[in-house]
């Protein structure tokens, strides 16, 4: 019961956190981390805080001093079957993802075993080497108390590892629970690390084709500003985020909008506020938010798919396309359709776009012409042609004449106290932001 | 009375009266056309999730005391294992498939997989799922493919009066990467077939020639065709019909009865793919104290209930002859437990069949379970994955010999998996004994083999227990008679090794030792 509770409230504040960021990438930065170092079906909100809470504080930290703390992360160490290795019977689960998803990534299989980076020895010996960590401290009884993990030395294999070729023929010693940290430094050698996870930045921010001319003129730099600067990540995104490359105009748009993302996008930058509610109506209403469109949209924070995280990241060649298909499109727009006009409720509350405030806050809302390139030009990526501009008219004041629309207008400015004026302009303003927020361009960004 | 209520309890008499078509609706030239040009044949495959541990589904009665020593703390008491007959019995759980399988509906293909098997979950669905070689990246399906060739420029001018429903539907709400064509995918998402609520269509515009028009084009593109296409699915939901009752509480039941439903329904459709997770068992396959329940034991239970329930509706319609139901998985899983009651990512496993044409009963030998296996040891693949969806195209969908090479590979060779319903099976492996002789074994650096072979193709290569393909000595076409060759194990570590030898007509498998130097 206390867990179902936490279970939502954690994730109503992480929708929250989403909703309420503003220029910062944390939150982004936090999600582009839970993609990369995923787990999932914790189902236990005490380590799925310590685990989020984690990424989030080194959201734009360092790359190689994360992989040490997520090694030896309670959630990991469980979703991973870490917890289940010991020297008896390694368990190789998580050193396998370790080598082909957190760190060095896979290359071409060129021989028996060998992926290029990393060998299957390497699989082996590794999984030995982090041997003997567990998550400790849960008791059902006592939800209160912290997760933590421990290193049990007397589980933990004290013989000689020796690595593969691809890793130099390392042999690493016995060092207790300083081990896996000696290993990691040692993984972060290789520069390849560097390039992994540039891609995988390239990816979330930019767009999923990495032809040669990427690979060269982004990648490459972006791996060696994050080796220069030993593995922090912050000065790369600065880096890819202020490139040229990002603001060319082939880079603008072409990106679909992930679930998240998508859901986000309709209430930010469209005056949506939840600041009139108290904090039960707030986090029901957000939690409905989430349970009623993640599985839909199929991504559901804290339980990606599997853990190389969501498809539209990595599985060619679809890439982001993944999102998209007959089941999805139906919940976006319904999701949409709602969010402008029937709302979310919870608790007695009821949230909706304020699409009187929102077309309040423009240059020019008299006029209906810039009432839709204003908003076109807040939600679409890229300008819309006159005939969609047309389209949506007909949409706002369907078969009248312009001057219809501002005197409508100027009448529920001129008399704010009248609810049958508001409602009116009000109606006209749903029925526009809902035919705008379904339109293909509006999945972009 | 909604119209689908009506329909249930009088569903009995709707094949006869539909016979299998949705009359209102569909153009009289369709109707020919699909007599004519096209079969009217289904392929629903079920994809398990995972990486299923074919050694506690299948299990080789021969080899129960091997596996004992192997995976004793997961084993299966003997007494409760489901008996098929030949050396062979199903897990506790599978009441419904043995009933298939007693009635001739199931067919087992032992030990598919493919040479150099990778252990990554991605990886190796991505092979599955696109029926490329190990060692290449293809980017479309092995059915994509297939439904490129007969549906050229697939989506432009699609739906249309000829083809007013869709090719392939995935059920849930991601589509299946084996419909993936070179242009777009061929599987629609749908998650229940009554509940499709058109979107708000674009305005069709021009698209720039940039990423920004690439990507906006094919969301304008899946908007209208999800359009188009919903409606003849829900027309097809409202004239469809099940008869049995499926098991409500599991995902797959309810696919399953989704993809009844639309094929009693007549919609044209002729790839449905469905899927269940969780075959990922690391840890806790079973219960530590009763090996009979747990995780695996659930999941086989839910595939078992699904599929035989599917199967006995089609069977009461009288549609199952013009469906082909085949599951399968990312690989099978090691021949050792782990420590937490639970098995790691391996290699080759059983492939099960299921429908009215199946070539009924067991292809391929049980596997041999080493005495002492190793850790990292797994079964090695018997029967190529590429031959299996090669036969499926080849006698399902009757696809030319010469085209199903193009689409999968060119060493193709055909697989008695399919027989009756009027399947045009060609030139298939006899199952005629091959005798090879390899001395000596164990050994240290040179193994002489010898064989005889007609005037074939003959591909003779070794595998390592984790289904690496070390050496091929052969892969040609020999003239009829005897052949000798030695095999060279200089450099290789000590270990289990397989010997596999293929030819037109049969094929054996030999395990050998290297010893260590």
């Amino acid at each position: 019961m206390v867990r179902n509770y936490r279970t939502r409230s954690l994730r109503a504040w992480t929708l929250k956190q989403l909703i309420e960021e503003d220029t910062s990438i944390r939150e982004t930065m936090t999600l582009f981390w839970h993609n990369h170092y995923v787990t999932g079906n914790i189902n236990d909100p005490v380590f799925e805080y310590r685990y989020i809470n984690l990424l989030r504080e080194n959201a734009t930290g360092n790359f190689r001093e994360l992989t040490k703390k997520i090694t030896i992360d309670p959630a990991m160490l469980r979703y991973l079957n870490g917890n289940q290795n010991v020297v008896a019977a390694p368990n190789e689960n998580y050193a396998r993802e370790l080598l082909e998803l957190f760190t060095i990534g896979k290359g071409p299989l060129v021989g028996p075993g060998d992926y290029t980076n990393y060998t299957e020895q390497d699989v082996i010996q590794i999984a030995r080497v982090l041997t003997g960590w567990r998550d400790r401290g849960y008791n059902s009884s006592n939800p209160d108390q912290p997760v933590d993990v421990e290193f049990r030395y007397n589980q933990h294999d004290k013989l000689p590892k020796l690595l593969s070729p691809r890793f130099d023929n390392a042999i690493i010693n016995d060092m207790a629970d300083q081990e896996y940290a000696y290993l990691i430094d040692l993984i972060f050698t290789k520069d390849e690390c560097a390039r992994f996870i540039s891609r995988k930045l390239y990816r979330w921010f930019v767009y999923y084709v990495i032809d040669d001319y990427v690979e060269q003129n982004v990648i490459e730099p972006l791996a060696q500003i994050i080796v220069d600067n030993d593995y922090e990540i912050k000065p790369a995104l600065d880096a890819l985020l202020r490139s040229e490359h990002f603001f060319d105009s082939l880079s603008i748009g072409p990106m679909i909008k992930n679930p998240l993302d998508f859901m986000i996008s309709a209430l930010r930058n469209t005056n949506f506020s939840l600041a009139q509610f108290n904090l039960d109506q707030e986090y029901t209403i957000l939690w409905n938010i989430f349970r009623l469109n993640s599985e839909g949209m199929q991504m559901i924070y804290f339980n990606p798919p599997s853990v190389a995280g969501w498809k539209a990241y990595y599985q060619e060649p679809a890439f982001y396309r993944t999102w998209i298909n007959s089941a999805t499109l139906g919940v976006r727009q319904n999701y949409t359709a709602r969010i402008v006009n029937n709302g979310y409720a919870g608790a007695g509350g009821v949230a909706k776009l304020d699409v009187l405030s929102f077309v309040a806050s423009l240059d020019d809302p008299f006029d209906p012409n810039s009432v839709i390139a204003e908003f076109a030009s807040i939600l679409f990526p890229q300008p819309i042609s006159q005939a969609q501009k047309d389209a949506l008219k007909g949409v706002l004041i369907p078969g009248l004449p312009d001057f219809e629309w501002t005197v409508e207008y100027s009448d529920y400015v001129n008399n704010p106290g009248d609810p049958n004026l508001a409602a009116a302009v009000e109606d006209k303003l749903r029925n526009l932001l809902t035919a705008m927020l379904s339109m293909p361009e509006f999945y972009l960004s | 009375m909604k119209r689908r209520k009506f329909l249930q309890t009088t569903s009995l008499s709707i094949p006869f009266l539909l016979n299998g078509f949705r009359l209102g609706a569909m153009p009289m030239s369709s109707l020919f056309s699909s007599l004519n040009v096209d079969n009217d044949r289904v392929l629903v495959l079920i994809n398990l999730i995972g990486g299923n541990d074919g050694l506690n589904m299948v299990i080789p009665l021969d080899q129960y005391d091997k596996l004992a020593n192997a995976r004793g703390n997961i084993l299966l008491p003997q007494n409760q294992l489901l008996n098929l007959g030949f050396d062979n019995a199903l897990h506790p759980t599978m009441a419904g498939l043995k009933g298939l399988f007693d009635n001739g509906k199931m067919t087992v293909v032992q030990s598919v997989g493919y040479p150099n098997q990778n252990r990554s979950h991605f990886r190796s669905s991505d092979i599955w799922s696109t029926g490329s070689p190990a060692a290449e990246v293809w980017t479309s399906g092995w059915l994509g493919r297939y439904l490129d060739q007969e549906y050229p420029g697939y989506p432009t001018g699609y739906p249309n009066s000829e083809y007013p429903d869709p090719f392939a539907i995935t059920i849930g709400s991601l589509v299946s990467e084996t419909c993936q064509g070179t242009v777009t995918n061929f599987s629609l998402a749908i998650n229940d077939p009554f509940n499709l609520n058109p979107l708000a269509d674009p305005v069709s515009e021009p698209v720039p020639d940039t990423p920004y028009g690439d990507e906006l084009s094919f969301l304008r593109t899946s908007i209208a065709q999800t359009n188009l296409y919903s409606e003849s699915i829900e027309l097809a939901a409202n004239a469809g019909a099940n008869v049995v009752n499926y098991p409500e509480d599991s995902t797959l039941g309810r696919a399953l009865k989704n993809v009844a439903l639309m094929i009693s329904g007549g919609l044209q459709t002729k790839v449905y793919v469905v899927s269940i997770g969780g075959f990922d068992t690391h840890a806790n396959q079973v219960d530590p104290d009763d090996s009979t329940v747990g995780n695996h034991a659930n999941l086989l239970a839910q595939l078992s209930q699904a599929v035989s329930a599917f199967q006995l509706d089609l069977q009461a319609q009288g549609l199952d002859e013009r469906v082909l139901c085949m599951t399968f998985s990312e690989f099978g899983r090691r021949i050792r437990s782990n420590e937490s009651y639970g098995t790691d990512h391996g290699d080759a496993a059983p492939l099960m069949l299921f429908g009215s044409c199946v070539a009924p009963g067991f292809l391929g030998d049980n596997p041999e379970i080493p005495d002492d296996p190793e850790v990292q040891e797994a079964l090695p693949m018997q029967y190529d994955f590429r031959n299996v969806y090669g036969s499926v195209l080849q006698d399902w969908f009757q696809i030319s010999e010469e085209n199903v090479r193009q689409i999968l590979y060119a060493g193709y060779q055909h697989l008695p998996i399919i027989q009756g319903c009027e399947t045009v099976s060609s030139a298939s492996e006899t199952g005629a004994p091959v005798e090879i002789s390899a001395v000596p074994n164990p050994f240290v650096n040179q193994l002489r083999v010898s064989f005889a072979c007609g005037n074939e193709r003959v591909r003779l290569s070794v595998y390592n227990s984790i289904g690496h393909e070390m050496a091929v000595a052969f892969d040609k076409k020999l003239s009829a008679g005897e052949h000798q060759t030695t095999i060279d194990a200089h450099n290789w570590p000590a270990g289990h090794y397989y010997l596999h030898l293929q030819l037109e007509k049969g094929r054996q498998k030999t395990q050998m030792l290297v010893k260590s130097r």
